[in-house]
């Protein structure tokens, strides 16, 4: 599995997030986006670590953005969720009162 | 080289006060009963009083490098750590103040905003990118949280919902930057970094990593165009938060944008002037232009906001763009003067921020037009919104002028003429919006001819944030010479 | 597109189930799609209507799920993830010494402290 090949499934990963959070209406699919973005740029941190540095610095920022990533994300739902309890909706399109 | 985990700890004290209050706090939160009580304000006090006392008493001169490399400990982190705790002492006198506030549990507030400072703290001084996430993330979730801190208003959710997947979308762009970084070198110390790209390989891959970074670190500063949840985000937010966010993790960004672009892509002796930083592009046209548009576009679209928070929240735009004028040229005069003027921006903007607190308290309204006949029902609320108005657009003898005749001097000796015309043309439209306030507080007729009353405590915080305003207008020496030392990045 | 057949390793022992995979994908997929492209399709409505025991349905479909799943599910993850960063701790308990199990007695106690606070908020209260 060479290194050229992982780079391209994490760049594919990269875009495909990147349209998640452009396109999709839904928060939780957007959020979904971010998770996909995160897990590339972890690809990238695993597949450099072995096969650039056999230092393990790429290791160990990989599974610290597994636990930021879930932060952010419990965080994020939460806000959701409150936006869910207060407007009936969690598609970003609605959140439109805030505007000028 | 790099001290080890034990020897650093006696010099990580004032980060080990924050932390030590944030869990005081939450025992207390589990212990307590009352709900109103005033204890978890004076607690958060008392912790942040701790650290900037632990702060000053911090030996900036050799520069150190704690946590085997992660962390720095230079007189530019001290510096940093200063300003932000101190922010976060005014903002918590006026978190007591607010009525917005009032009702609600207020423990959980200051844990975030504690949880905010320590990631700031961290912030300024992280020399490892991991660390660098790490803390920018510590910073950006809890103020997430307490930008919706408003439950029951619906604008605190919409303004928290969007800071949340902007944030997050800006922080996963960074992170696959920092992940091209890593692999082009093989390592995540900055300074490393730095060394192994000064020898020059791969210039896309490394183009594209600081541009992805770019946009990371420009969501915090709110630069243009990453700048479009920040007037969201400050009209929604509670106000103390607001006055938080402009003037707090934007400095942490600042300090983590001059931080690492100077470790990373500029070389050692970038002192004489100049980025080294792989000669086939125009940095200083690309950070001129984004400073330029920065400026542009939170001055020209202040012109049109009827709500306060909201002008001021494109005003900070424009100042964060008029900062980047300083960061156009990686040179330590341009640094110095980023600093200063971060010194009397923070006076400045947490003093009008105060004084929209008070308004808002006494007329229950954010528009411009509660502030008609300010100066008929109060007139020290409204004479100090004067001075730090008048001190935003930078006339003198203000000391708003001078940090800009810093960050002018800085660009015109340069050359880069095009940028300090732009600069200057935005002041002057930044008049216009300012003094309109300033026209509707003295000039019109007050809608109810009422007292607005002002307390005494409010006011003398009000008079301690106004005095430096017009002090360092007169003489900034001493501060001016505190920003040029701290200048000092570890150069490991 | 040549290269990467001719490096396919024929004699890898995980490659029959390779051809196990495709051909189970092949089918799973190809039976759903060509029960959808020969079979009648015929639109009658009570047959699309919602099922409910036979009798016009009372309520539309969609339940109130209650917020304490979400807390749940929160506390499980983040709990999850601090057993995560226990085991190379655990891996390497010898070699860190002293030191490193103090620094982890701190990390858990941290943690310790919000969940305290979890359940003094009642987040673990019923279901």
């Amino acid at each position: 599995m060479g290194l050229d090949k992982l780079l391209v499934i994490s760049a594919a990963l990269f875009c495909c997030g990147l349209y998640a959070i452009l396109t999709r209406r839904n928060a939780v699919a957007v959020l979904m986006g971010v998770e996909l973005i995160l897990n590339a740029a972890n690809i990238n941190f695993v597949a450099f670590s072995f096969y650039v540095s056999r230092v393990i610095g790429g290791q160990i920022f990989a599974v610290f953005v597994i636990v930021l990533a879930a932060a952010e994300a419990a965080v994020a739902l939460a806000i959701f969720l409150r936006m869910y309890a207060t407007t009936g909706t969690v598609e970003v399109d609605a959140a439109d009162h805030l505007k000028g | 080289m790099h001290l080890g985990n034990f020897a650093s700890l006696t010099l990580f004290l004032p980060e080990m006060a924050v932390t030590a209050t944030i869990l005081l706090l939450i025992l207390v939160h589990v212990a307590g009963k009352n709900r109103q009580s005033a204890a978890p304000a004076l607690l958060s006090l008392a912790g942040v009083g701790a650290a900037l006392l632990l702060v000053a008493l911090q030996p900036a001169s050799p520069g150190r490098s704690l946590f085997e490399g992660m962390v720095a400990l230079d007189g530019f982190a001290i510096f940093f750590k200063a300003l932000t705790a101190l922010a976060t002492i005014v903002v918590i006198f006026m978190s007591m103040e607010s009525r917005e506030l009032a009702g609600r549990s207020q423990t959980e507030y200051y844990i975030f905003l504690l949880s905010v400072l320590l990631g700031m703290f961290l912030l300024a001084a992280s020399t490892d990118i991991v660390m660098l996430y790490l803390s920018l993330e510590l910073v950006s979730i809890p103020s997430y949280l307490l930008a919706g801190y408003l439950k029951g208003k619906e604008s605190s959710t919409e303004a928290a919902m969007k800071y949340v997947v902007y944030g997050a979308t800006a922080s996963g762009v960074m992170i696959y930057g920092f992940s091209f970084l890593y692999g082009l070198t093989g390592t995540t110390h900055m300074a490393e970094i730095g060394r192994v790209l000064a020898a020059g390989k791969a210039p896309l891959p490394v183009y594209l990593a600081a541009v992805m970074v770019t946009v990371g670190f420009g969501f915090k500063i709110a630069a243009v165009p990453f700048h479009m949840w920040s007037p969201d985000v400050y009209e929604g937010a509670p106000t103390p938060i607001t006055a938080f966010l402009s003037v707090g993790p934007k400095a942490a960004g600042f300090a983590v944008l001059v931080r690492f672009f100077y470790t990373v892509f500029a070389s050692p002796d970038a002192v004489a002037g100049m980025w080294k930083l792989h000669p086939s592009i125009d940095w200083t046209l690309l950070f001129g232009v984004l400073s330029a548009v920065t400026m542009s576009v939170g001055n020209l679209i202040a012109i049109n906001q009827k709500n306060v928070k909201r002008l001021l929240a494109y005003s900070s735009i424009a100042h964060a763009g008029y900062m980047l004028m300083g960061f156009v040229l990686l040179t330590p005069v341009g640094l110095k003067a980023i600093l200063f003027y971060l010194v009397v921006y923070l006076f400045m903007n947490l003093g009008a921020f105060y004084v929209v607190i008070l308004v808002a308290n006494g007329t229950g309204g954010e528009d411009i037009a509660n502030y008609s006949g300010l100066g008929i029902r109060s007139p020290f609320a409204a004479v100090s919104l004067a001075v730090f108005l008048f001190a935003l657009t930078g006339i003198p003898p203000f000391s708003g002028f001078i940090g800009k005749v810093y960050l002018f001097a800085e660009v015109i000796n340069r050359g880069v003429y095009w940028l300090a015309v732009i600069a200057a043309l935005n002041s002057v439209v930044s008049l216009y919006y300012y003094a309109r306030i300033v026209k509707v507080m003295f000039l019109e007729d007050p809608q109810e001819t009422t007292e607005l009353p002002v307390q005494a405590f409010p006011r003398a915080v009000i008079s301690l944030l106004a005095i430096p305003t017009l002090l360092l207008g007169i003489y900034w020496e001493p501060v001016a010479r505190v920003a040029a030392n701290s200048v000092r990045l570890l150069a490991f | 597109m040549l290269n990467f057949v001719s490096s396919i390793d024929f004699s890898n022992p995980y490659f029959s189930v390779l051809i196990l995979l495709v051909i189970a994908l092949a089918m799973s997929v190809g039976f759903v799609f060509l029960s959808q492209a020969l079979g009648p399709k015929r639109y009658d409505r009570v047959k699309y209507s919602v099922y409910e025991c036979g009798v016009d349905p009372f309520t539309t479909a969609s339940v109130r799920i209650s917020v304490k799943f979400y807390l749940i599910a929160l506390l499980f993850i983040l709990f999850d993830l601090e057993a995560a960063f226990l085991y190379p701790w655990a891996v390497l308990f010898r070699q860190l010494g002293w030191f490193g199990f103090i620094e982890m007695a701190i990390f858990i106690l941290i943690l310790l402290a919000g969940l305290v606070y979890a359940w003094k908020k009642g987040a673990l209260d019923w279901q």
